[in-house]
């Protein structure tokens, strides 16, 4: 096993190209529920859930239903001249898989946390939404990760983004008690907020792993 | 359990419906996305082997896929002017993939950056293009070098990297070096 | 005049950025050059008003317990149906989306359309809904990826604007000035409803 490739992926996915902060994705939820410190959490390890196995179960899907590979399901049952290549098929499948994925972690959740269930309210469903699952699984496709890889990628891009939101929720905590400018109120200060967290991550490209 | 069965049956034709209709685009579509990927290849080539005749070009492969490119001046095809081969690195966010064209000689006649997902105004800068000019102003340097050891100029070489990309440069220049070297392994001599 | 407010509608007051923080992701990070943000406006916008027209067809149909995972079948269609066509004819632009193409699937503008609007109006009110929606978010790119490219690049649509010793002010074209820039928009935004109100 190449640990230092899986450890450059996990350091890379949380701090190097961070989702929230440098790749930009996961915006929608991480805007609405950094609000309080434990919903930041709940919600974080929610979406590493979903991150990891979207990410697992989009690559065993992708290599032996839609890749044009040896491996390839549809060439082994019909016994075709080449396995086919039905890649373009992959956002369709990708995001009916995370969509059945979370209504999965849906039920696990109301079952073993009601109150948790109840204070993430309509942002438990909306991870469907996430641009991050689905980037996720389109940026493994794309870097042509193996089965760990993937895994450990999906796993430490929700490490990072349950860093992001805890960071914010922090910081949104203390700022009710600040005196913010009327027009600023809301959603304009925390965009604004996240901006200077992203600047202080950008300082992290200059992270060198040998 | 009956509302099951129908809920599954309905979102089985929605599905099958929705497949059908991609696979006849895609039909339409493929060739044609095809056909850019092949043009984007020869512009490279072109682009890495000024000079050359494309129509004599050699691909050389071992198990299906290709080692490198073997490029012929137009006319004499008893020797070949260069050689040509697809540099792959890890950059910062992506796989930095670039042709490469080398004279005889080991150097550097041409290259051309084919694909990257670097940080937009950063790493992109790769292959920007300035206003006014044809081709992008990075590659350009590298013209003339010698692929063995070319260096951005953070590690001592000649080579200016990208204010901010540092890695996305620094990737670049060593895929040139080991894929040159693979180059040199394969052809035995030079 | 109610032809018009359904599409007028879209771009101003119920804009899904600018009002409705929708779409953000796409938003924050295509928008460091102009002819990115419309190119993927303009992709948005018909995969918006297909998957709206598609569904106010068949929204009698649809049994109501499975609805969502249908309208995501047809948006991701649609989705695929773009994506394929941009890699066939504008593969530069398509190049510098990346990712964010078929990510359109999961911009919750087109979701939040098709389920507070496709799904429970006619079909022309949709296809118009969802061109006023879909033009509402191209401007709202088009406002911020301008704003991003003239201070972070020095130029617009790729052309230059200021002279050759002109110092972009890098920050505005990588994702903390994406963040910083709506940021301040969205307070300008607020601050203009503020006083339209008072008023």
């Amino acid at each position: 096993m190449d640990f230092r490739m899986l450890l450059i992926i996990a350091i890379g996915a949380i701090f190097i190209n961070n989702f929230i902060f440098s790749r930009i994705l996961g915006t929608c939820p991480y805007v609405g529920v950094s609000g309080q410190l434990d919903s930041a959490i709940g919600m974080g390890v929610a979406v590493t859930f979903v991150l990891t196995m979207a990410s697992a179960v989009a690559y065993v899907v992708y290599t032996w239903l839609l890749a044009p590979t040896e491996a390839n399901l549809f060439y082994h049952l019909f016994g075709l001249a080449k396995p086919p290549d039905l890649t373009f098929l992959k956002t369709i499948v990708f995001i009916l898989v995370i969509a059945a994925l979370v209504q999965f972690v849906e039920m696990v959740v109301q079952k073993t946390s009601p109150s948790l269930y109840k204070s993430l309210g309509i942002y438990l469903p909306l991870i469907t939404t996430n641009c991050a699952v689905l980037g996720v699984t389109l940026i493994n496709v794309n870097e042509k990760y193996d089965f760990v890889e993937c895994s450990v990628h999906g796993f430490a891009a929700g490490i990072g983004f349950t860093l992001a939101l805890v960071l914010m929720a922090g910081i949104r905590e203390k700022l009710q008690l600040a005196d913010v400018p009327k027009a600023m109120r809301g959603l304009p200060i925390t965009f604004i907020m996240a901006g200077l967290i992203a600047l202080a991550f950008l300082g992290f490209s200059g992270l060198k792993i040998n | 359990m009956k509302e099951i069965v129908r809920f599954g049956i309905i979102l089985m034709i929605v599905s099958i419906v929705a497949a059908t209709a991609l696979a006849a685009v895609y039909g339409v579509t493929n060739p044609r996305i095809l056909a850019q990927k092949e043009a984007q290849l020869q512009a490279a080539l072109a682009a890495a082997l000024p000079g050359s005749d494309p129509a004599s070009l050699k691909t050389v492969r071992e198990n299906g896929e290709v080692l490198y490119y073997a490029a012929f001046a137009p006319g004499d095809t008893s020797k070949p002017m260069g050689y040509a081969f697809l540099a792959r690195g890890a950059g910062y966010s992506s796989t930095i993939e670039t042709i490469v064209g080398v004279d005889t000689l080991g150097h550097i006649l041409g290259m051309k950056v084919l694909y990257q997902s670097e940080t937009p105004g950063l790493g992109t800068k790769l292959q920007e293009v300035k206003y006014g000019d044809k081709e992008p102003w990075f590659p350009r340097q590298y013209l003339g070098k010698p692929a063995a050891n070319v260096a951005v100029d953070k590690d001592g070489g000649e080579i200016r990297s990208i204010t901010g990309a540092t890695i996305s440069s620094r990737a670049v220049t060593r895929a040139v070096n080991e894929g040159f070297a693979r180059l040199r392994t394969k052809l035995g001599t030079n | 005049m109610a032809f018009f407010s359904d599409i007028t509608r879209g771009i101003y007051e119920d804009n899904p950025v600018l009002k409705q923080a929708l779409g953000l992701c796409p938003t924050l990070a295509v928008s460091s050059s102009v002819s990115n943000g419309i190119g993927m406006g303009l992709a948005a916008t018909f995969v918006l008003v297909c998957s709206n027209v598609l569904i106010a067809m068949i929204r009698k149909m649809v049994p109501d317990k499975i609805r969502i995972p249908i309208y995501i079948v047809v948006i991701a269609t649609f989705v695929t149906i773009i994506d394929l066509a941009m890699a066939g004819f504008v593969p530069d632009l398509y190049k510098r989306l990346g990712i964010f193409v078929p990510l359109i699937v999961v911009n919750c503008i087109i979701l939040g359309r098709a389920e507070a609007f496709a799904g429970k109006n006619t079909v022309w009110a949709s296809f118009k809904d969802g061109i006023g929606m879909g033009l509402g978010f191209t401007f709202a790119l088009l406002v911020i990826s301008t704003i991003r490219e003239i201070i972070g690049n020095g130029t617009f649509l790729g052309i230059p604007l200021f002279g050759a010793g002109f110092e972009p002010v890098m920050f505005f074209a990588l994702a903390p000035g994406a963040f910083v820039t709506i940021g301040f928009i969205l307070a300008f935004v607020a601050w203009l409803d503020h006083h339209k109100g008072a008023k």
